[in-house]
This record gives structure tokens, sequence and C-alpha cells, in this order.
């Protein structure tokens, strides 16, 4: 490797080219679509509610009630990517979710006390580990059966909510442990202003000390750089939208009647100013399944085969990549995703019901294929389908905000969704 | 929650396109196949035994496995009868293809919770055909042939609100009511409007009042956490359609530090221990262990050659349960028909009555025999204010 660099190095530096204007700056312009998309979205319910749609809370709620779905958007596109679907990740949620809080109520107190420390990470981590187990099995029938894995998850949708029924007779369990309920988000489940400032600095320092890198990787290896311009610009803006959004989310204070009972509760005196409540948990942990999920998608060996399958699996197979291994790992990785999903979701209703995670299959699909995600395979990011997952949940928390009820909003609902898409589809084909 | 709906029509397209593989669309999504989906395919009966057939539209909810049917049976049984149950998964053909292998198997009454009573038409001439009479069974069967056996649906709605008024007779109220395309969730919403207009004081403000998808609690959580962020949680009490939206309700209320009145209906034991603790402060209850008795005693009845007109509600069921316009049954205007119908009484459940479905065996129906105390009593710490857990 270092031979070939330092073989390269001299001719390319010599020719080493930089790109000019805009381009400069290499913004991936279908994500840009999309960013904005979603802001168009935002600012265009802004201007229908007189801007009270804009206000922190209402950006907190649906951030929030878009992670669920994002988190499994972000292993639906792998899925996808390698020409497969999973219908199953609703049922698959409901189950997980179901099991989790009976653990939390019923197993982990009659074990170990009620009310242990332990109770909500020893739930959570069993959750996970059983969505990766039941991720496992559709994934080797698919994988080394070869049953399609359209036939293999729909199975799964019916069986997977009939197990959840099983569990507890479709009875409804609750309450979920204090702690896992901070999962959930909402004021009490955020990290409050000042962790959230120190939040912000650190990725803002990870973005320069990225820029910094890649610059550096790119000398080494001869590629074009970016102009300095660029860089500073992509470095000072990013720095800027993240501190915005940490901006944004501290100025929404505790509601006075929480903030009370807090001090109630605790004995301490309500700050001056209001409690902030800045980032929630969920929020953060979408953060770091986003960036994991990008990680292993673009510079990981199991990440390049999946696309690789994706784009020619004939190609890929003779090309010696162990495909139906791989294939078993993205069911693998949607399970363990779905039980994220499952704790996330039970915290926030403060429960299970047997429709826990129903209908999920149909937004996260949709997710991904807002976020450009091909069903031809191939084709697709990690970004997008969160972006996409934001995106819906924007329009369907907008649209119950500026009080369009029942059928009207499932046919506006509807003709955004295709004219998205369709709009996304010609652009490609103009684009190539 | 809108998306799921408009997703729904993609997947459902999806299959069409992809699959081909003869699966009916209508029992795909989310249905739950309860114990006995499938068409039994038993020997017909001897034909002197008496055999009540039960078609269930589903197996979603716990009531059914845990007190409509038991209800039945052990009134049935009790006469020397015996009871076939089937489940059609929410799909019209299965409840069609339930109800033939019923027939086949010699039954003589049949209980019917259909789907979609319209999709039932023939099949009910088939059956009037065969001398087989039908009880339907807390859904209307707009067919003179079927009698109607219910609880008081339009009176849930109003008893919620009359409870919650009486707590909180001005300000501003959140309205969350059921699934848009299920009649239940407008005949609530008609009853509550009965008490709401007398109290001119009380407002329901812009983005207060949705509808959430299939009485889904994260949609109901979603339309709360709306309602709240719209009024800058400038909100007194709250009207929820059911137990399952209410968690979602108190949730949300929870999230922003309120402590509001908050209705329910069905006597989910979350939500039973939710009144407990103060949280929640009606869950209207149907006791539908009540409501098979009566369906049992109805079948024996019809059997013994009662025509429906003379068919009269046991009075050996519970108090609150017993219909408000007395046993015998009485002749419901329904859209098109006249149809016989005996209504029983819904009950609502707040503190001082919370014994009742504790005592009558609901919470131990529900979750099983010995812990339903323990359950609708979890956490509660004050047993004076509460006496049921005392």
């Amino acid at each position: 490797m270092t031979d070939a660099a330092g073989a390269l190095s001299p001719e390319s530096q010599a020719g080493t080219t930089q790109l000019r204007g805009f381009r400069a700056l290499e913004v991936d312009l279908r994500l840009f679509g999309m960013v904005a998309a979603l802001v168009a979205i935002l600012v265009g319910f802004g201007i229908a509610t007189g801007g009270r749609f804009l206000s922190p809370v209402n950006l907190m709620n649906l951030t929030v009630q878009s992670i669920s779905v994002a988190i499994i958007a972000t292993g639906m596109t792998l899925i996808i990517v390698s020409r497969n679907i999973d219908l199953s990740v609703g049922s698959i949620v409901g189950v997980v979710g179901m099991a989790q809080v009976l653990l939390m109520t019923q197993i982990i107190p009659n074990a170990i006390g009620y009310e242990h420390p332990a109770t909500w990470i020893i739930a959570l981590v069993a959750g996970v580990l059983i969505g990766g187990l039941i991720g496992a099995f559709p994934g080797g029938i698919i994988a080394y059966v070869g049953v399609p894995s359209f036939v293999v998850t729909l199975g799964g949708l019916l069986a997977w909510r009939g197990v959840t029924f099983g569990i507890t007779q479709g009875v409804t369990i609750a309450p979920v442990d204090p702690v896992f309920r901070l999962l959930g988000g909402g004021p009490r489940g955020s990290i409050g202003g000042t962790a959230s400032w120190i939040v912000g600095i650190v990725i803002c320092v990870a973005v320069i000390a990225l820029l910094v890198y890649n610059r550096r990787r790119r000398r080494q290896f001869g590629f074009a750089l970016r102009p300095r311009w660029a860089e500073a610009a992509l470095g000072v803006v990013g720095c800027a939208i993240v501190l915005g959004l940490i901006y944004i989310a501290n100025s929404y204070l505790w509601p006075p009647a929480l903030a009370r009972q807090w001090s109630q509760q605790t004995g301490l005196p309500i700050p001056e100013g209001g409690i902030q409540s800045g980032i929630a948990w969920p929020v953060l942990v979408l953060l770091a399944v986003t960036l994991v999920m990008t990680f292993i998608a673009t510079r990981r060996r199991f990440g390049r085969y999946v696309f690789a399958i994706g784009g020619n699996p004939e190609a890929a197979e003779l090309a010696g990549i162990d495909t139906r291994w791989t294939i078993m790992k993205t069911f693998i990785l949607i399970g363990l995703l779905c039980g994220l999903s499952a704790a996330i979701t039970a915290a926030r209703i403060d429960g299970a019901t047997l429709d826990l995670g129903a209908g999920y299959e149909l937004y996260v699909i949709a997710a991904c294929v807002i976020g450009g995600t091909s069903f031809a395979g191939g084709i697709g990011t990690i970004p997008g389908a969160v972006l996409g997952a934001l995106v819906m949940a924007a329009l369907s928390y907008g649209l119950s905000f500026i009080g369009l009820v029942g059928p009207i909003q499932d046919v506006v609902a509807g003709i955004v969704l295709v004219t998205a898409v369709g709009f996304d589809t010609v652009n490609r084909r103009r684009t190539g | 929650m809108s998306i799921r709906r408009m997703a729904a029509f993609l997947t459902i397209a999806a299959i069409a396109f992809t699959a081909c593989t003869g699966t009916t669309p209508s029992a795909a999504p989310a249905s739950v196949a309860g114990p006995s989906a499938v068409t039994p395919s038993v020997a017909p009966s001897p034909a002197d035994e008496f055999v009540v057939g039960i078609s269930w539209n589903n197996y979603d909810q716990p009531r059914w496995a845990c007190c409509d049917g038991p209800g039945i049976k052990e009134v049935v049984t009790a006469a020397g009868g015996r009871v076939i149950e089937t489940v059609a998964a929410n799909s019209n053909e299965i409840q069609l293809s339930n109800i033939d292998g019923l027939i086949a198997q010699g039954m003589d009454v049949l209980i019917l919770l259909a789907k979609d009573p319209d999709a039932m038409t023939s099949k009910l001439a088939e059956l009037k055909d065969l001398g087989i009479p039908v009880i339907g069974y807390d859904r209307l069967v707009d067919n003179p042939d079927v009698f109607y056996l219910t609880f008081d649906n339009q009176g849930v709605g109003r008893i919620m609100a009359e409870v919650i008024t009486g707590l909180v007779p001005k300000g501003n109220y959140a309205v969350i009511k059921g699934h848009s395309q299920d009649p239940n969730a407008d005949f609530l919403r008609a009853g509550m409007e009965t008490v709401l207009t007398k109290f001119p004081d009380i407002k329901i403000p812009a983005g207060c009042e949705d509808y959430s998808d299939n009485w889904n609690t994260e949609n109901a959580k979603n339309n709360m956490t709306a309602c709240l962020a719209a009024t800058n949680n400038d909100i007194q009490a709250v009207l929820s359609e059911n137990d399952s939206m209410a968690g979602g309700v108190i949730s949300a209320l929870s999230d922003v530090g309120l402590r509001i009145p908050v209705s329910g209906q069905d006597g989910d034991i979350p939500a039973l221990n939710r009144v407990a603790l103060g949280t929640q402060s009606v869950s209207v209850w149907k006791d539908s262990l009540q409501l098979g008795r009566v369906a049992g005693a109805l079948a024996i009845q019809l059997y013994e050659g009662k025509a429906l007109n003379e068919l009269v509600a046991p009075d050996t069921i519970a108090a609150y349960a017993k219909p408000p316009l007395g046993s015998a049954a009485v002749e419901f205007q329904a859209d098109k028909n006249k149809v016989w119908s005996i209504t029983l009484n819904p009950n609502p459940v707040l503190i001082a009555n919370l014994n009742e479905p504790i005592e009558s065996g609901w919470a131990d129906g529900v979750v099983g025999a010995g812990k339903g105390k323990a359950a609708v009593c979890a956490g509660v710490t004050d047993t004076t204010a509460v006496p049921a857990c005392g």
C-alpha cells in the first residue's frame, strides 16, 4: 500500500487538481436536496401556523417521534440494498418490546428484587440480543435455504405478532423501569443544557478533526484536495448547524408544572430562567446508531460486500464474497436494531401493548425509499434513510398540528410521499 | 400516523406485485390468528346434541379469551350443551368459512361478532333457511332476524363525560378519539357531546381533538403531545375514548408534569392500576363476562324454541351490568331495520368501586388466577385512600 502510494505520489502531486466553485464543497446533492425538502416542510408548516410549529417543543416532539422508525431504517437500507426486504420488523418490535417490559415488570423483580438498579440495562441488553436472535432465524432461511425474503418475513410479520399475543394473551403490561423510561425522551428523558453543550462541542471538534484527517489522507494518497476556503466553509457551517441545533434543544425549558414537581421531589430550588431540556436520550441513541451504521456501510468490508451483492449478486459471488453469510448478517443486524427500537418505543409509551410497533414495516420501508434507497439494489445511504424518517414524522406531526384530521390527513400524506419519491426518480434519471 | 395507512397500500400493492402467492391480502396485515383461526374439521355432532357456535372477528384483545368466551361456555355447558369457538383473524373470508364449518358440525345457535356485518348478508339468509338463529354479539347486524346483544355503547361516551365534567366543569379539554374508520369512535364522541353541550365554559382548543389510528397507544401519545404543544400545556382534562390510548395520554401528560383527570374505557388492568394510583379518573368497564353469560342464556332460550322477541336476560348477572331498559328484549331502531335487542349497562370504575372488577373475577381472568388484585393494586401505598386494595 505504501509502495503504491509512494510510486503514485510524485506524479499525482504534480497533477493534483482542485475542484472549483460550489463543487469544491463536494456536497452530496441528493442528501442536500433531502435536507432542503425537510426544511421546506418545516417552514411550510411554520408559515401555516404563524410560526408556532417551529417552537423548540414541536421540533423536539417530531424528532423523538421519528426515532423508532429511523433506527430500524438504517438497517433496512442495507437489506434493501442487497435486494431483500424485511416485512417483519414491526412484529419483531412488538415481541421484543413485550419481552422487555415483561422482564422489567415480572421476571427481573422476581429474580433480583423490585426496583433493582440493574433492571433497565438487563432488559435493554436482553431485548437487543433477543432481536438479533430473532433476526438470525429468517436470515438463515433466506440466505442458506434460498426462500425469498418477502415470503419469509411475511411469515415473520404474522408469526411474531402471534407470539407477542401469546406472551401475555394480548394483555397490556406496564410500567417500565424509571431509568429505562429515559430512553423515551421528553423533558425528563433529556440530558440537560450543560451536557448538551458538551455534546455539541465534542461533535464540532470531531467534524473539524475529520476534515483535517481526510485532507491528510487525500494528500497521502494523492487525491484531489478541496481548496482551503472550502474546507474552512465546511467546518464553520457544520459547527454552526450542530451548535444551532443544540441551542434550539436548550431553549426548550421544562414546563413549569414539571419543574415544580421536580423541585418538590428533590428539595432543590428551580434555577433562574428554568431548566433546560437539551438533547433527548433517544436522539443521542439515534446519532450513535447512524454513525456506527454509516461507518459499517461505507468503511467496513461487510458494508462493501452488501453494496456489491446489491449491485450484481452473481458478480459478487464469483468475486469470492460469502454472499450467504453476508445476507444473514444483514438480518441479524436489523434484528438487533429492532430490539433497540422496541426499547425506545416501550419507554415512550411506558409499557407494552399488543400493537406495539404495528405497521412499522411500512413506515420503515417508506423512510428508506424517501431517503433514496433503490428497490433495484445497490443504491442507498444510511443518513438518507434517517432523513426519510424525519420527513415522514414532520409530515405526520405537522398535519395533525394544523388540525387536518382523519381521512384528509391520509390523502395529503399519500400525495406527498408519491410526489417526493417521484421527484427523486425523475431527478435520478436526468442526472444518471 | 396517517402515513401508516398510506404505506399499507404500498405494501399491499407490493404483495400483489411480487408475491402472487395466493395469500389473501386482507388476512396479511398484522392480524393475529387465534387458537382456532382455521375452521375446525371435526365430524358432525350427533343430531340430538345442543351445540352453540361462536364466530369471533379476532382475538386481538384479551377480553374474548378471558371473559366473553368463558362466560358463554359456563352457561351453555351447565345446560348440557357444547360450545365451538372460531376466530376469523379480521378477515371476512375466513369468517364465512368458519361459519360453514360450524354449520357442518351441527350448530344449533350462532353467536356472531361480525368483522363486517354487510359481508354476512347472504350467509345470514342461508342460516335463516337452515333454521339456525343468530345472536349479533357486541356489534350491530342490521337484520331483523338477528338478535342484538351489546353494552350501551352510546352510553359509554356519555358516562365518561359525566364523570370528567363532574371533576372539571370548566376549562380546556382534549378529546382523544379512536380509529377514524371505526363507527364506535364517533358513537362515543356523540355520547360525550350530549354532556359537553351543558357546559358552556368547557372549550376544546384547536389541535386538541384527533383520531388515533387503530386506537394505538403511541398514536394517542403523539396526538396528546401535539395538543399540549399547541396550547402551551394549558389543558385541564382529557376525554380519551379507551384505556390503551389513555396510557399514551397519561404518559404525554406526565412528560410535561401535568396530572389532570383522564377518562378511559375497557377495564384494562394497567388502567385499573392507574385508577388505583390516581393518574386516571375513570375506566368505563363493560364486564364482558356478564355479556357472555347473557349470550349463553339467550342461546339456550333460542334452542328451546323461543322467538327473538320472547328472549329475556337472566337475573343472575351482576347488578351493575343489569340492562337499564329492563330484562326483556326491546326493539332497537337500526339504520334500516328494527332489531330485537338487550343492552347491558357499562360500569364506570372509580377508586370507590375498584373492588367490582377485582371481585367479579375480571382481573384474575385477564392476568391469571390469584394475580388480579396484586396487578390492579401494584404500587399502591395508601390503602385507606384505595379501599379495594386494603
